[in-house]
């Protein structure tokens, strides 16, 4: 099976527990760092060499302080490089304006942030389906 | 004139010629006195060589008197601005005598300040033959008119004549009508800020409320999910309140969400097939109604202008209402049914010429009191115990923003344990009430 990897835009610290809890366990994952928001994520994924793999999958929160989901999502797709990762928004709320916005952008999904861990699990398995068709 | 005298005539004729020329003189000194009060415009008046035609200028009997009437000033001035004829009207207007306006320069009852103006205007008048100007008369209490100029011709003989007109009342109305006008923008701005300060306002809390229940929910479930068995009974019971009152606030941030995004977007209206979008509820509402065997009648519905996603809202939100506000024990029947209206059979409230649809849901739930129709429509409005129904309480409050943005109506009609019927008005076509 192949491993596939995941970064976490994220600055709330409890989801990032929480989503480390129920992830870094399975075995065809590799939880990379995560990042508190779209800065970090842009200044990680450019000082990666040329030889270094790029992570497979980008989850992105939407409301991050200087850099926000949307706006990541949309220096991703405008990059050649980054272009064809796969890239998530997960909020916790999702009006159809962000939907539509974020769609238009290439978002593979837009998601509303679960608050059970069953629901965290089915969204994870929606993602990972992106990632592998 | 014409009698000849006879150096022979006795004592007698020539008292009678006296009594005849008494009579001629008596004659004259009437016509002088009609010629002064304008009530003569021309004589004919028999001479040596036969009868001559004198007419009167500018005698015109109808005229004389209406310029004498007339509320605004009247004057003739000759060529080197001398008034020669004035009204009554204007010599009020300047409270001077008539008899000390006539023969004066009518410059001097212009304001000094104006004066360079009124004699530009003058010599183009002079020019041009007609002209109106506003100008200010007097110094010390002025006056402002207006003066509308006009070079008549007497048998080659110019004067402009001259019609004055007060605009005191105006100019006072042009001020007020400003003022007015200023008070109102002021208030529109207000209104304007405090209604984006609002949604605004509405729009941040609801989103950023969010986030903080989100997490009261999400360890709340990890408590009842992780450690439920190793709770206390009482402990069960404190989480499970902590859950139904945090899923009750996400239904209220939500709700609050979206009616403070009706005020906010206003997408052009399309075509919204009633009976599909009534359908579509229906399949949602599925096991409800079959848990509740409720029965559903859904009639012909028309096909209207509108926003679907905000319709679909309304008809959503009175759907779950009436089942929800079920009598217990007895299955909910409720009926959807439709007919046309012409805006006139309407009333008052709808002048136009636009045709209608009254949409009729009626149930045979719970009710309510009739004096509470109107209440239910507003924000947070609730009548039943929460304990008893779930909702925040917003539902018809959308529904009412809804219908308003579509030119309709939503008129609740009930009492209590005799069911409820809501009717809505709504216009077939927008466009034209855009």
């Amino acid at each position: 099976m192949t491993i596939t990897r995941v970064v976490l835009v994220e600055d709330d610290p409890d989801d990032r527990d929480m989503f480390y809890s129920f992830f870094s366990s399975r075995k065809h994952l590799k939880l990379l760092p995560a990042m508190a928001n779209g800065v970090e994520l842009v200044e990680y994924l450019q000082n990666l060499g040329a030889d270094e793999a790029l992570p497979d999958l980008i989850i992105l929160d939407q409301n991050m302080p200087m850099m926000n989901g949307r706006q990541t999502l949309a220096f991703l797709k405008a990059n050649e490089r980054f272009a064809n990762i796969v890239a998530v928004i997960y909020s916790t709320y999702a009006d159809s304006n962000l939907i539509i916005e974020c769609k238009k952008l290439g978002a593979g999904m837009v998601a509303v942030k679960p608050i059970t861990e069953e629901g965290y699990l089915k969204m994870m398995d929606n993602f990972l389906q992106l990632v592998r068709k | 004139m014409g009698n000849v005298m006879e150096p022979q005539s006795s004592i007698h004729t020539l008292q009678a010629e006296i009594d005849a020329l008494k009579t001629q003189l008596e004659e004259a000194n009437d016509t002088l006195d009609a010629i002064r009060t304008g009530q003569i415009d021309a004589l004919v008046v028999k001479g040596d060589d036969g009868h001559a035609l004198y007419t009167l200028r500018s005698a015109d009997h109808t005229y004389r008197i209406f310029v004498e009437e007339m509320t605004e000033g009247a004057v003739t001035l000759n060529a080197a601005g001398i008034i020669l004829f004035s009204n009554a009207q204007f010599a009020a207007m300047v409270r001077q005598p008539l008899s000390k306006v006539l023969g004066c320069p009518f410059i001097q009852f212009v304001a000094a300040a104006d004066r360079p103006l009124f004699e530009q205007v003058l010599s183009a008048a002079w020019q041009d033959s007609a002209k109106r100007e506003e100008v200010l008369l007097g110094d010390m209490e002025s006056l402002p008119v207006q003066l509308s100029l006009k070079v008549l011709d007497f048998d080659g003989d110019k004067t402009l004549s001259m019609i004055i007109t007060d605009l005191t009342q105006q100019k006072k109305t042009e001020e007020e009508l400003k003022h007015k006008n200023e008070q109102l923008e002021a208030l529109n701005n207000a209104l304007l800020s405090s209604n984006h300060d609002l949604q605004q306002f509405a729009s941040v809390a609801s989103h950023d409320l969010q986030e903080p229940l989100r997490k009261i929910q999400v360890f709340s479930n990890f408590l009842m999910e992780r450690s439920y068995h190793a709770l206390t009974d009482s402990s069960k019971q404190y989480i499970d309140k902590i859950i139904s009152a945090s899923n009750r606030m996400k239904t209220l941030i939500v709700d609050i969400l979206t009616y403070s995004r009706l005020s906010a977007n206003d997408a052009q209206p399309g075509v919204v097939n009633l009976q599909r979008l009534v359908d579509e509820i229906l399949e949602d509402f599925d096991l409800k109604i079959v848990e509740q065997h409720a029965v559903i009648d859904v009639g012909e519905l028309p096909v209207v202008e509108g926003n679907r996603g905000q319709l679909r809202q309304v008809f959503y939100n009175l759907l779950s209402n009436a089942l929800k506000f079920s009598t217990p024990g007895s299955k909910p029947y409720i009926s959807v049914t439709a007919k046309p209206v012409k805006a006139v059979e309407l009333g008052v409230a709808l002048l136009n010429e636009e045709e209608y649809c009254h949409i009729s849901i009626r149930d045979n739930g719970i009710g309510f009191d009739e004096k509470f129709a109107y209440a239910i429509f507003s924000l947070f409005e609730k009548l039943h115990h929460k304990s008893t129904f779930e909702g925040s309480g917003i539902g018809l409050a959308i529904a009412k923003k809804i219908i308003d943005k579509h030119h309709g109506l939503i008129i609740a009609k009930s009492a209590p344990g005799k069911g409820s019927e809501f009717s809505i008005i709504l216009p077939l076509k927008q466009t034209n009430l855009r």
